[in-house]
């Protein structure tokens, strides 16, 4: 399809448990193009969320190489790896993870914050994107007054505030009903058709396969196969 | 991230764990404003004593029967346990008479000698009976020499008999009714009239001394409990003083050694309360600041419990672009924000408490001398409070500060 976005080379990761070294991942090799829509699919425990933290650059491997429009990342230092992830790469959780003092708004222009981004231009950004999502009637509301579907819809917009390549979403339909989940999904979707986004999701959820262009499924911290569908 | 943002989350932090922010504020506000009320009225004891010095009294010296070692009350431990004070040096009874007056007239320096007694003297005054300290005084002098300021009526004068000074208290408060200018008082049994009233608090009477030597049986004629000289010049107080000790020693017959009276200038006695004084404030400063030390502790506390809260926050932050310097900054500024609130709110307190507390302390000793000294606010010890409130406070969330820029963000995102 286009270039290629994120290539993992070799990728290990293994955390020392006491004694026992546990490895979470062991040498995996991938090949992310920009553009695609590409589903992580794995059990609990099988490494997929080790794999979301290195190619979200919150965390560095043990060994191999990670890069990220051909930039190695794997040994930046902390600083540089924040620039990255706040210029690069928008997060989705399942756990939402909105900071609950923070209004809607400002949920949506902290991004935009750390990158210094002038507040009127921020302040616009959060708005469009909030009007995006469907929420421009609730901008002023704290998150716990928004039900888990709409809390959603406000990290999906905070993902976009710095308009990066990269969304990464890790089960972000995870806590949300079906219908709600639905509509996250086809979201992130037309983000991938209209706007060209690299999307990973990362899930336990096969009923998420069918969006997704690349399946890859990881076991054991090794990855089983690449589907294309 | 631009300070501002950071100071806007920091402030955030702070308006979002209202309790928690308030209990450590309150600990910072006590620290302070102890440190500033005890601050204001050392500053404005010292004041007064300064004040004291540089108005009247200052050219005054008194000179009393018996010696204790050095002169002054800075020494007045005497060796081998002896009793301190007027104590004597020999079995004879030593005083002071006109012999002295007389010698202390050929000095030139001199420009004024009071010679006093004083005893104890019972009053009597519509049905209540009362013992007061009598003073008498050379009336032809005591106007000009006295350190004593009149409320109502006048001073003694020199054509004056049976007529008395009297305290403020003993006017107001010590008998059934006020007892007033013009209003006749027994003492020991003969009548006296209240000419002047004093602006002070004390019971004390003073009349003319030829009077006083009447009233008080024990004390005999031309013999005084003092003599209180004035010097011409203020700026020779420890010279003249000096000569005055060389001239009674010669006539009196005694050295060095066996001297057998006292002369200390109240310039002295003020300079040493002025040092009592300060080493006072500064012992309360010390407590106070141990108050402020504990407030700095809490801020520290408050801190590591918020990064404790927050760790979850600060992994999202990290995870949205937060760079360390940023966890930092927010952090940091919290810290400095309860220590600035704390500390503004603490100078105010302080501010008040030192306007109130004097006012609050009656009576005599050093109580009634802060009541009367008020205190002084000085801008030092305002900016120097504010300044240590920020500077711990800033100090003590600096640790906490430094961990919370420091996880991981992994470790912080998935951290429950």
């Amino acid at each position: 399809m286009g270039r290629t976005l994120i290539e993992l080379t070799d990728l290990w990761k293994i955390y020392q448990m006491g004694e026992v070294e546990f490895a979470a991942l062991k040498g995996v090799n991938l090949e992310i193009d920009k553009g695609e829509f590409v589903a992580v699919i794995g059990p609990s425990g099988s490494g997929k969320s080790t794999m979301m933290n290195l190619i979200g650059c919150l965390d560095l491997p043990s060994r191999g190489v990670i890069r990220l429009d051909t930039e190695d990342i794997s040994k930046l230092g902390e600083s540089d790896l924040a620039q990255i992830r706040g210029k690069k790469i928008g997060f989705i959780f399942q756990q939402f993870n909105l900071i609950p003092t923070l209004s809607v708004l400002e949920n949506v222009m902290l991004p935009l914050e750390f990158q210094e981004v002038a507040t009127s231009v921020a302040q616009q950004r959060g708005l469009y994107l909030l009007e995006m999502v469907g929420l421009n009637d609730r901008v002023h509301h704290l998150p716990s007054q928004l039900s888990g579907g709409e809390r959603q819809r406000v990290a999906i917009a905070r993902s976009l505030a710095v308009d990066p390549d990269i969304i990464l979403a890790d089960e972000p339909t995870g806590n949300l009903d079906s219908k709600t989940g639905k509509y996250i999904l086809d979201f992130l979707n037309g983000l991938h058709t209209n706007e060209g986004k690299t999307i990973i999701i990362v899930t336990h959820d096969l009923n998420l396969v069918k969006y997704a262009e690349k399946v890859v499924h990881i076991k054991d911290g090794e990855i089983e196969k690449v589907e294309y569908t | 991230m631009k300070l501002i943002k950071a100071f806007k989350h920091a402030l955030n932090m702070v308006r979002h764990s209202k309790l928690r922010s308030w209990l450590t504020i309150i600990g910072i506000v006590i620290g302070v404003a102890s440190v500033v009320s005890i601050m204001s009225i050392g500053a404005g004891l010292e004041q007064d004593i300064t004040s004291r010095l540089s108005g009247m009294g200052a050219d005054l010296s008194t000179i009393t029967p018996g010696f204790s070692k050095a002169s002054g009350f800075s020494h007045r431990m005497p060796s081998g346990g002896g009793s301190a004070g007027g104590a004597t040096a020999t079995d004879e009874e030593v005083v002071l008479d006109r012999t002295d007056v007389q010698v202390l007239k050929s000095i030139p320096e001199i420009l004024l000698i009071n010679t006093e007694i004083k005893g104890s003297a019972e009053v009597y005054y519509l049905g209540k009976r009362g013992a007061v300290t009598l003073t008498g005084v050379d009336q032809k002098v005591w106007a000009q020499i006295t350190t004593l300021e009149i409320r109502d009526g006048r001073i003694l004068g020199p054509a004056d008999q049976n007529v008395i000074v009297i305290g403020g208290r003993l006017a107001d408060d010590y008998f059934e009714k006020p007892l007033g200018i013009n209003k006749m008082i027994t003492i020991e049994g003969g009548s006296f009239r209240v000419v002047g009233i004093l602006d002070d608090r004390s019971t004390n009477i003073y009349m003319p001394i030829q009077m006083a030597y009447q009233v008080l049986d024990d004390k005999e004629t031309d013999i005084y409990d003092s003599i209180i000289i004035k010097i011409k010049d203020e700026g020779e107080v420890d010279y003249v003083t000096e000569k005055v000790e060389q001239k009674l020693m010669m006539t009196r017959h005694v050295t060095e050694k066996d001297k057998d009276f006292t002369i200390s200038s109240s310039k002295q006695m003020e300079e040493m309360r002025s040092e009592m004084v300060s080493s006072l404030t500064t012992f309360l400063t010390a407590i106070a600041a141990v108050a402020l030390l504990v407030g700095a502790v809490g801020i520290a506390n408050t801190m590591f419990t918020s990064v404790l809260e927050k760790t979850k926050e600060i992994g999202i932050m990290k995870a949205l672009g937060a760079r360390n310097k940023d966890i930092l900054a927010i952090f940091l500024l919290n810290a400095f924000l309860i220590g600035l609130i704390g500390g503004i709110i603490g100078v105010i307190l302080g501010y008040l408490l030192s306007g109130i507390l004097p006012a609050l302390m009656g009576g005599g000793g050093i109580t009634g001398r802060v009541a009367s000294a008020g205190s002084l606010v000085t801008i030092e010890s305002v900016l120097l409070s504010l300044s240590v409130a920020v500077g711990i406070g800033t100090l003590s969330g600096a640790v906490p500060a430094y961990q919370a820029s420091k996880l991981k963000p992994v470790d912080a995102l998935r951290y429950e």
